[in-house]
Parts: C-alpha cells; sequence; structure tokens
C-alpha cells in the first residue's frame, strides 16, 4: 500500500510545473549559471584592471628618484598615466572623487637622505575602497625600493647575500584538494542543504496542505489504508524530491565542469576530478539522505497543520533560515568535525562534506554524524506520524 | 446495515478556537448521544442546520473521526474497533469531494481500486460498467482539472462506487452542484436502493430528502430531534409544509 501511494504521488508530483521547476531546473541550472557569471565576471576584472590605466598624482620634483623609476616601470606592472600636484590636500580629494586613483607624496628630505643613505620618506595615498589598488601601489614601491636598495649595496660595496643570515623557504604540505576542501568545501555541501530544503518544500505542502485544501484527504482517509502507510507514501516523495533537487545541483555542477568547461584551469580542474569520485558522491548521498528525512520529517508536521498552501508557506519559508544558518558554519575555516560537532544536526554533515572533499574524513566521526542524522530523522518522522495521526489536523 | 448506538464525540478546542467561538468551554461536543439504525435497500437521511453535527457524525461513520463514545456497526464490523475492516465496505462521497486534477478519471479509479485491495479482473469488469452507465468512456483519459464539473460528479461517483460498498455515505452530496450535476447524485443514491445497498446522506434540503428518503434523522446542535420513517414524521406533521416543519423542530428546542 506504501508503494502504491508512493507512485501515486510521485506522479501527481512530477506533473507539477512548480515542483518541476524547484526540484529540477533550478537546482540544475544553478551551478553553471553561478560559474558562468563568476568566471565572466573574474574574467572581465582582470581584463579590466590590465587595461585600466591608473592615474597617479604625485607631490615633488619629476625627476625624483621614485617617479622618475615609476616613470619608467614596463607596463608589465599595468598602465599608469603621472600627473603632478603642488598639495597634497588636492591630491587626497582626486583620489576620494576618482579622478585619481594612487597619490604619491614625496618628502622635502628625499633627496638629501637619499644621499645620505638614510630612510627617505615617501607617503602614498589610496582609497581602500579601489580593490587591487592598495596591491598595486605596494608592487610599484617595492619595486623602486628593491632597486634602491640593490643600488645602495653596490655603492657600500656590500654583498647582499651576506645582509642575509636566514633563507627561509616556506612550504605547504596540504594539497590542492585540502586547500579546497577545508577553505571552500563548505559552500558544495551548502548548495546540497539549500536544494534539499526547497526540493522538499513543495510537495511536503502539496501533498499534504494541498490534499487537505483540494478536499481529497477525506476520501482518502476512508479507504482501507492505516494512516502511517500514507504518511510513509507521501513521505517518500518529499524526501526523493529533496534528493533529486540535491542530485540535480550535482549534475548541473558535471556538467560546468565537463560539458561547459567552465573551469579553465588545469590544475584545478585536476584537483575537481580528484574530489567528485563515486565514493564522495556516495558518502555525500549517505550523509544527504537522512538529512533530506529530517527536512521532510519538519516539514510534514507544519504542512499537516497549515490550512491553507499560504500558510504553510509562510511558515515553512523562515524555517529554510534555521536549516541555513547551521549550514554556513561550513563557511568558517578553522571549524572541524569532532565529537562534538558530530553531534549537531545539519552541521555534521556540512563539516564531514568539508572534510570528505578534503579527503580527511574520520570515518568513525563519520559514522557518529550519520547515526545522529538517522536519529534525528526517526524524531522527525515520529512527530510527523503523531500530527498526521491527530484527527483535527488532518481534515478541515 | 449501519447501527449507530449513543454516539459522542467532543472537541478539545484550543486558546484561539475559544476565542473564536467566544466560549471558556474547553471542550466542544460536537454530539451527543446519537443513536440510529439504517437499514439495507432504504436510504436514511441526516437532516440538520448547518453546525448542527451532521457531518461530525457522518465522518465518525466513515471513520475518519474516532468516536470519543458509543458504538458503530457497519456491516456487521465494529466501526470502532476494526476501523480498516470496516472501511472496505464504505463508500464516502461530499459535495466538497476534490480530485486530483492533475491525474486522469482512469489513474483516479484505479489508485482508489488499488488501495481498496480488488482483483486485476474484478477492476475492468466494474470499471467498464460504471463508465458505461455514467458515460464516462470519452473523458477518461483527460486531465481532471480540464473536466467540468459535471464530468468530475462522474468521476468522484465512479470513485465511490469502484469497490462496490455494502454501505454508502453522503455527506450534503450535492451542494454546490446545478441541478443538471445534482441529478447524476440522486440517480445514484436511487441505484444503490435498488441494489440493497445501506445509503445514509446528510442534507439541510427538505425537498431533497423528501424525493429520495426512506427514513430520516433530524440532528440539532449534535442532539436528536426526530428519529423516524419518513411516513411517520410526515403523519406527525403540525405545519403546512415538510420545510416548515423542519424549521418549527429546530426552533422548538431554542423555547426549552
Amino acid at each position: 500500500m506504501i508503494f502504491t501511494i508512493f507512485k501515486k504521488e510521485l506522479k501527481d508530483t512530477l506533473r507539477d510545473k512548480r515542483t518541476l521547476m524547484m526540484m529540477l531546473v533550478i537546482p540544475t541550472l544553478v551551478f553553471p549559471i553561478i560559474m558562468a557569471v563568476f568566471m565572466s565576471v573574474s574574467a572581465s576584472f582582470t581584463e579590466e584592471a590590465a587595461n585600466k590605466e591608473v592615474k597617479i598624482g604625485y607631490v615633488g620634483q619629476k625627476d625624483n628618484y621614485v617617479i622618475n623609476h615609476l616613470d619608467n616601470l614596463p607596463e608589465s606592472y599595468g598602465k599608469k598615466g603621472l600627473y603632478a600636484y603642488t598639495d597634497s590636500i588636492q591630491l587626497k580629494k582626486d583620489i576620494h572623487n576618482d579622478t585619481l586613483q594612487m597619490g604619491i607624496y614625496i618628502d622635502a628630505q628625499f633627496d638629501k637622505d637619499m644621499s645620505n643613505k638614510r630612510p627617505a620618506k615617501v607617503k602614498v595615498f589610496y582609497n581602500a575602497t579601489d580593490l587591487g589598488m592598495e596591491e598595486r601601489a605596494k608592487a610599484y614601491l617595492e619595486t623602486i625600493e628593491d632597486l634602491a636598495l640593490q643600488e645602495r649595496y653596490l655603492d657600500m660595496e656590500l654583498d647582499a647575500s651576506q645582509l642575509r643570515p636566514i633563507e627561509t623557504d616556506y612550504n605547504n604540505v596540504a594539497s590542492g584538494k585540502e586547500m579546497i576542501g577545508k577553505l571552500a568545501g563548505g559552500f558544495l555541501p551548502y548548495i546540497f542543504i539549500a536544494f534539499g530544503f526547497l526540493g522538499c518544500m513543495y510537495p511536503a505542502i502539496d501533498l499534504f496542505t494541498g490534499e487537505k485544501e483540494r478536499g481529497t484527504i477525506e476520501t482518502l482517509l476512508t479507504t482501507p489504508v492505516a494512516r502511517w502507510q500514507i504518511l510513509f507514501g507521501k513521505m517518500g516523495v518529499v524526501v526523493l524530491s529533496g534528493l533529486v533537487a540535491a542530485s540535480a545541483a550535482l549534475l548541473g555542477l558535471f556538467l560546468s565542469i565537463e560539458v561547459l568547461d567552465l573551469v579553465q584551469n588545469e590544475e584545478l580542474l585536476d584537483i575537481i576530478h580528484g574530489i567528485l569520485n563515486p565514493t564522495f558522491i556516495l558518502t555525500l548521498f549517505l550523509l544527504l539522505f537522512p538529512l533530506t528525512i529530517f527536512i521532510a520529517g519538519i516539514m510534514i508536521p507544519i504542512a499537516v497543520y497549515a490550512k491553507s498552501f499560504k500558510e504553510a508557506q509562510s511558515i515553512i519559508t523562515p524555517l529554510n533560515i534555521v536549516i541555513i544558518l547551521p549550514a554556513m558554519v561550513g563557511f568558517f575555516p578553522g571549524i572541524e568535525l569532532n565529537a562534538v560537532t558530530a553531534c549537531i544536526p545539519v552541521v555534521n554533515v556540512v563539516l564531514a562534506t568539508k572534510e570528505l572533499i578534503a579527503g580527511t574524513l574520520d570515518y568513525g566521526l563519520l559514522g557518529l554524524s550519520f547515526a545522529v542524522m538517522m536519529l534525528i530523522a526517526v524524531v522527525a518522522v515520529f512527530i510527523s506520524y503523531k500530527r498526521f495521526d491527530k484527527e483535527t489536523n488532518v481534515v478541515l | 446495515m449501519i447501527e449507530i448506538t449513543d454516539l459522542r464525540k467532543e472537541f478539545v478546542l484550543s486558546k484561539q478556537q475559544r476565542k473564536e467561538l467566544n466560549t471558556k468551554d474547553s471542550i466542544a461536543t460536537a454530539v451527543d448521544g446519537v443513536s440510529f439504525t439504517c437499514k439495507p435497500g432504504r436510504v436514511f437521511s441526516l437532516l440538520g442546520p448547518n453546525g448542527a453535527g451532521k457531518t461530525t457524525t457522518l465522518r465518525m461513520i466513515s471513520t475518519i473521526f474516532k468516536p470519543t463514545s458509543g458504538s458503530i456497526k457497519i456491516a456487521d464490523v465494529d466501526a470502532v474497533a476494526n476501523p480498516t475492516e470496516a472501511r472496505k465496505k464504505i463508500g464516502f462521497l461530499t459535495g466538497s469531494t476534490g480530485l486530483y486534477a492533475r491525474l486522469t478519471p482512469n489513474e483516479v479509479i484505479k489508485y482508489f481500486a488499488d488501495l481498496y485491495g480488488i482483483s486485476k479482473d474484478e477492476f475492468e469488469e466494474r470499471k467498464e460498467r460504471l463508465y458505461t452507465l455514467l458515460d464516462m468512456h470519452d473523458f477518461q483519459g483527460k486531465r481532471i482539472g480540464k473536466l467540468s464539473t459535471g464530468m468530475k460528479q462522474k468521476v468522484s461517483i465512479c470513485r465511490t462506487m469502484i469497490h462496490d460498498p455494502e454501505v454508502v455515505v453522503f455527506d450534503e452530496p450535492t451542494s454546490g452542484l446545478d441541478v443538471i450535476t445534482a441529478e447524476n447524485i440522486i440517480k445514484l443514491i436511487r441505484d444503490c436502493k435498488d441494489q440493497g445497498k445501506t445509503v445514509i446522506f446528510s442534507s439541510h434540503i427538505m425537498s431533497e430528502v423528501d424525493l429520495l428518503c426512506d427514513d430520516m434523522a433530524i440532528i440539532h446542535k449534535g442532539r436528536m430531534l426526530f428519529d423516524g420513517t419518513m411516513d411517520e414524521f410526515k403523519n406527525q406533521m403540525e405545519a403546512e409544509n415538510l420545510t416548515a416543519e423542519f424549521i418549527r423542530i429546530v426552533n422548538a428546542t431554542k423555547n426549552h
């Protein structure tokens, strides 16, 4: 009987355009759209940054050491134009109103300090909200400073290598996969949870509140089928819809990488190929399965209680935040899966997925996370059953 | 046969409901000590004004609601103790019954046949008979959402009768229907009677009751005001017509 109800509800759900949009179309398109937008925006930013002429104002002599070298820096440092100013007040004002992107103030004692081999002072002005300008200023000035340093070593007949007693070689032992997993791995489970939620939402409302609102539940309750069987048949479709939505998101990711070639970086592509293997997908679904039951289990009592589609939607939509907020924990670097976090529902799924992507998953903690999620899923199903069994909730 | 003895149904009122109903009582009694018997081959009408407790009574008979106390026997099955068994013998149709708009009549009928555990041969035979009787062949494969009210009503009737129930429960079956569509229901009730089925239907329209029923009960505020045959009702009438008599009986309770 559960399967008969499941089959009918699935057929009914698959004919609902709104559910299909939420369950298949949007999740499949989200990764290609996000990645295409990200790639095109980042490419256009890079291109714009390379082509953009940075207007640099300066207060000081044109033949000053800094200005002279700045003027002679090759175009690989980015296009630039130099403009002489007589005072720093106007210079700062023009940076504020974006007439200039950078300002250089040469101290009056600069040449004297240079000749006396003392630190010669230069002030650099920039607007930090103009992204990348601080880095560009540092790149200019560090190059000129390095030139000056080399000249000074030569002048003083010093061996530069002798002035560097320790040569430190910094080595990152984390693999690219680990770096992506730990730093950006939270994004992936977040997307799966968000779409798992959206995938469950419309079928839950349609199959419970909708049936009540349309007046079909009464006749269903007069058939010789136990209420728990009706609940399980319907719940099966809600859970499946959530899993399909999450799978569609995964499919979208796959299409973006393998079909649409939205990732051009070979190194990154190799890392992603290393992540998206069958073990990863299976373990991910092992975690998503109880999570989706849990999501369905908290939506169904609301859908059963609500008297109209609108009411159900207005209660379930804010619930999104309750699920999504813990999922956001995955974005914070430093929070890792341990015996405590493995016991926090949703958070454990996100952290376990992060570890899974990074290839550092402790299978004992995975088991604990799975057990916690299963337990909470059973509790949610039990609450759904109690609600659905309450006659005044089921019939209007 | 339906045998109802001392049926009672109480609902616990939430704070919100108490506020809405302007009452301090935490319990509302929808049905209070109702007893009657509906016999096979006869049509029994449960008559009462809006909010009288008709729907609650019929929902208890069809096992949607569990009674607070009292007993319900459906074709010799104790419906309170064994609701699943009782449901196999009941066909249920209300005026507000909806259908699955995204499915076709064929799919809905098959779904309910499966829920009632009907064998394939039996299903095919009954489906063909009902489709012919109700003239449903032309629209059997169309989505229900695209059908007219009359067509939908035919699908509802077919769904109600697909398991050939011994007892048929109609809760205000003609409410909201035009006379042509309501005629299908009236015909169905008569057919059920002719086939020796037990029929109970609720209504607040006296003319409809007069047209169809053999036995009747008047219910008001959850209590029985009359239980007898239609002839007995007519014989003891004090008002000039049936509707006036119904109103007189209901109003008489206000004076007590």
